[in-house]
């Protein structure tokens, strides 16, 4: 009941505004979205950060995977623990660290002065790049986590026919493990990539206002300019992105499972 | 070979990911009026700070409020929604399933921004319980997910001879199912504060003038670099990564007592 009342109710509320302006039926709201440059170029940004993001986990994530997967199992017990760590600290004081260590005179730019590598601080902070690490820097443990688990899935006694049969390592590896657990990799991207849709503070204390994402938007749209219509449409774009995300995960976990059942039935 | 560069790889993302620990603490002691690293001084102005700071102290008592109150909500409702969602055979299952996952998923600035238009409407704008209702909602997730985790794993056959043996099923429950229970929901009921504790947008959005403790650091956030911000930080972070350690460890340790206990698997 909770739920239903708090959840489904206002979410439903919001996509009905989109197309409902309280007395008729109405795509002005919808109309306006597509004619604003603005919301068309946010929108633009918010998928490719998005994307761009979740591709950096993937391959600084994978890798870290994998080193975890060959360590005995209390190591890797200890190596999941070191990688969950952050994960408990808020986002906002996550995102705050990133403040003092890439301003003008934060940390890094000390550092560079210091080693004579730049004479003038150079702008860090307030860039895409910023961004980028920041939401790295959060997301990354998730993505480490779902490929830990689909390479610990593979069945080692096929890396084991593989050597036997008289493949290096690496041919083991790219031909065996990487295949096998490369799709699992994939679920855990989608998670990346629709909590990435999403992010709200990383950008707002990172980016500054030229890289403000869909979120961002939306919170400007309902306490700044006051267009509470174009931010339920925004809300709705990023929900049936969101669905659209799921809809695919659910499709390669399905067809996943049934490979590892069917496939590969001992 | 491969294998040490993929160590010294692992240790230096890990590094990347433990950074604001590894330099929030160090900042958060200095003696300056500024945020600075290395500090010069070290001193715990900063900590006697927020507790001399009348702002600082209300907004942790109105997070402490809400995180309890949401905690005792969500574990209510959760742990009656795990319970149905693992023990009745009805048809909706996977689409409440689904429903009770959602909060976790979905954007929290839709959620906020739903909330916000129908909190608006029925004049819940600015209110402590509204709010603390909105935070339960998103801390739920953690308690279905868990509880009904820890439900599936539990023998049957226990709750069946005490069936047998006469008690009536909520009796039986009560006396089986319960106290296997009883450590996932506090492992949860963990969980569910901290998710409460952080929650920043939502509580952006419809909290109206009320300060929670990420809401007061945000501001802070936005005027100057407060150096208190850190050493609310620290201690925050301590606070949960504690907590956190305590939840996981009666978790883990309930598991392998009933393991010992259960009888083994044909």
């Amino acid at each position: 009941m909770l739920a239903a009342v708090l959840f489904v109710y206002p979410v439903f509320g919001v996509l009905t505004l989109t197309v409902h302006d309280g007395t008729s039926f109405t795509a002005e709201p919808v109309r306006q979205i597509y004619t604003s440059q603005l919301s068309i170029i946010v929108l633009q940004r918010t998928f490719v950060t998005a994307a761009t993001v979740t591709a950096i986990c993937l391959v600084m994530g994978y890798p870290m995977a994998y080193f975890m997967a060959g360590l005995a199992p209390r190591k890797r017990v200890m190596a999941t623990y070191l990688i969950l760590l952050p994960f408990w600290i808020s986002i906002l004081i996550r995102t705050y660290t990133w403040i003092i260590l890439l301003g003008r005179e934060g940390v890094l730019n000390k550092a560079l002065s210091a080693l004579g590598l730049t004479g003038e601080p150079i702008q860090l902070l307030y860039t895409p790049v910023a961004v980028h690490v920041g939401m790295v820097q959060i997301l990354l443990p998730i993505v480490v986590l779902t490929c830990l688990t689909s390479i610990l899935d593979v069945e080692r006694d096929l890396v084991k026919a593989a050597r036997s049969l008289g493949a290096t390592p690496r041919q083991a590896f790219w031909k065996v493990v990487f295949p096998l657990s490369v799709s699992g990799a994939a679920t855990g991207g989608i998670i990346c990539f629709i909590l990435c849709l999403g992010f709200y503070v990383t950008p707002t204390l990172l980016g500054g206002r030229t890289s403000i994402l869909i979120a961002n938007l939306i919170d400007l749209q309902v306490h700044k300019t006051l267009k509470w219509d174009l931010a339920a449409v925004m809300a709705s774009a990023l929900l049936l992105a969101t669905f659209a995300c799921l809809l695919f995960y659910w499709g390669l976990t399905r067809k996943r499972s049934e490979f590892a059942t069917g496939g590969l039935a001992r | 070979m491969t294998r040490i560069v993929l160590a010294v790889y692992f240790a230096i993302v890990t590094g990347f990911l433990l950074l604001p620990l590894i330099f929030l603490v160090p900042i958060s002691l200095t003696d300056s009026q500024f945020l600075e690293f290395p500090p010069t001084s070290l001193s715990l102005r900063w900590y006697r700070e927020f507790f001399t700071d009348q702002s600082w102290l209300d907004a942790t008592l109105v997070s402490l409020k809400i995180g309890i109150g949401a905690t005792i909500l969500s574990l209510l409702f959760g742990t009656l929604a795990a319970i149905a969602l693992v023990r009745a055979d009805f048809r909706a299952k996977g689409v409440l399933t689904a429903l009770f996952i959602a909060p976790l998923i979905i954007p929290s600035v839709v959620l906020a921004l739903a909330l916000y238009i129908v909190f608006l409407r029925w004049r819940l704008v600015n209110n402590i319980y509204a709010l603390t209702l909105a935070h339960a909602l998103i801390a739920m997730p953690y308690v279905v997910m868990i509880v009904a985790g820890s439900l599936r794993r539990f023998d049957m056959t226990i709750e069946r001879a005490a069936r047998i043996l006469g008690a009536g099923p909520a009796r039986a429950f009560v006396h089986t199912a319960l106290p296997f229970l009883t450590p996932a929901m506090f492992a949860s009921a963990i969980l569910a504060f901290f998710a409460s504790f952080d929650e920043l947008i939502i509580t952006l959005f419809i909290s109206g003038g009320l300060q929670t403790l990420p809401v007061r650091i945000w501001n802070d956030l936005s005027l100057k670099l407060d150096p208190t911000v850190p050493a609310v930080a620290v201690m925050l972070t301590l606070v949960s990564i504690i907590g956190m350690s305590i939840g996981e460890i009666v978790r883990r340790r309930n598991e392998l007592r009933y393991q010992t206990h259960s009888v083994p698997e044909a």
